[in-house]
């Protein structure tokens, strides 16, 4: 079973639109098409691997009418469900995706509703005991408020406890405490700030030299960084490989990390090597960037988009 | 059809520790009316439901209920609320639950509730971990 935790889940607005209207005067502007999912990155790297057909039970916080949605959602994609209920409302995030301008959404994401005490240690009862059935654990996104910044490490603890394999994806603070546990395999969210811990990541010769550091002083096992939109750096202790999809038509390209993470976790579940779980990763990813889906979870358009990958050994 | 196409694949559930007030909350938030109390592998150990607390704040309620027999007044049955708020949900519970198993045929749990009058079963693996519940729901939604 693979355990996804997404502590704070959103459901996902897509809109597109041929141009965003801005203007002071008329400022409607009309969608021509939308659509909605339940996300937050492990939720949707749980349906993608149900459709892939592997056992998943997602965990995190839901609150409120959006949280019956999601909960409701993420079992009509045969995810088991632990999700721990709280009060308030569970977000709504938002991205338009102008025409022209696939490759930059704007996004809005909401700061999520307040976990209180007594919903957090209902969580860790809940983590302690499912993780034990666990072959590997994804954690994955923002904290919501009232969830302490050590939280995915603390998780990480129990886990490793357990000799689970373990996966994070995050950024800022979180994903500085979740390294001092040592995950198997990290890829660092630079979506909204192009820096790992702190230091700036906006080009190749500066995201090798901080992601080597992760497996090396850190003892990461593995670092995935996204960028140029359709390339990801592989970097392990002995390699470095540079991933990029050619020739690929954007759609939608929210949710397409949280594809590559997916197809990475499936392939090296079916005991694939970590190279290949990349490649088969980037196929999701693009797969899932060239569709309207959030995750695409067609095996035959990921089988073809496999064919667009092309990977160089760095060093 | 088997038990696991038709359940809800859902593993809420309380460790015996759990608080009155600390389930109270979970029951209120998540709609449900009762839940599994499991052990710390995910064997099921019981069931506690609001009706479990009502009994638990004032044993033979439900019975008052249907005689001519005094019933305490809301004030009194708050104050014992309270009494127990802090107390674990396993001094209430229902011990030995009926639980099912996820290959169990669906027509046979259908007549196993029916009978019982349940509403909701806990649905086991063959490890005896839960992986589930089957509700009323669930059954009429198959047999529909």
């Amino acid at each position: 079973m693979i355990l996804t935790v997404t502590p704070n889940p959103a459901l996902d607005k897509v809109y597109w639109v041929d141009r965003l209207n801005t203007e002071i005067e008329t400022p409607m502007t009309r969608a021509t098409r939308s659509l909605g999912w339940a996300g937050g990155k492990g939720i949707n790297i749980s349906t993608f691997l149900a459709h892939m057909g592997l056992e998943t039970v997602a965990m995190g916080f839901i609150a409120g009418h959006t949280g019956r949605v999601i909960e409701n959602r993420v079992r009509e994609a045969g995810i088991t469900t632990s999700f721990v209920w709280t009060e308030g409302e569970t977000r709504t995030n938002i991205a338009i995706i102008e025409k022209g301008r696939e490759e930059r959404p704007i996004a809005i994401s909401e700061l999520g509703p307040h976990v209180p005490e007594m919903a957090l240690r209902q969580f860790l009862q809940s983590y302690t005991r499912l993780v034990r059935r666990a072959r590997w654990v994804v954690l994955g996104g923002s904290l919501p408020p009232g969830i302490p910044s050590n939280f995915y490490r603390e998780l990480l603890k129990i886990a490793h406890q357990h000799k689970i394999k373990t996966v994070v994806n995050a950024a800022g603070d979180a994903l500085a405490e979740a390294l001092k546990e040592q995950p198997y395999l990290v890829k660092p969210d630079t979506r909204e700030r192009r820096e790992i811990c702190g230091e700036p990541v906006e080009s190749d010769e500066q995201i090798i030299p901080v992601s080597r550091r992760l497996v090396s002083a850190m003892g990461v096992g593995a670092v995935v960084v996204s960028h140029r939109v359709t390339s990801d750096i592989l970097i392990t202790p002995q390699e470095i490989w540079d991933f990029e999809a050619h020739g690929v038509q954007l759609v939608n390209l929210v949710g397409s990390e949280d594809a590559l993470l997916a197809g990475m976790v499936y392939q090296l579940e079916k005991g694939h090597s970590l190279l290949d779980a990349v490649e088969f990763g980037m196929a999701a990813g693009t797969a899932s960037a060239e569709s309207v889906e959030q995750v695409c979870c067609d095996p035959e358009l990921v089988r073809k988009a496999r064919e667009k990958i092309r990977r160089v050994r760095l060093a | 059809m088997k038990v696991r196409e038709i359940m809800t694949r859902d593993l809420t559930s309380v460790d015996p520790d759990t608080t009155v007030r600390e389930l109270i909350y979970i029951l209120d938030k998540s709609g449900l009316s009762s839940v599994p109390a499991v052990d710390e592998d995910g064997r099921v150990l019981g069931i506690v439901s609001e009706r479990d607390i009502i009994e638990g704040a004032v044993p033979g309620y439900f019975e008052l209920l249907h005689g001519s027999s005094f019933l305490p007044a809301v004030d009194q049955f708050s104050e014992k609320l309270k009494e127990i708020e802090n107390d674990p949900v396993s001094l209430y519970m229902t011990r030995n639950a009926t639980k099912i198993d996820e290959d169990d045929d669906d027509l046979a749990v259908a007549d196993l509730m029916l009978h019982k009058n349940l509403k909701m079963l806990p649905v086991v693996n063959k490890d005896g971990l839960l992986v589930g519940m089957l509700r009323r729901i669930d059954l009429l939604k198959d047999l529909l």
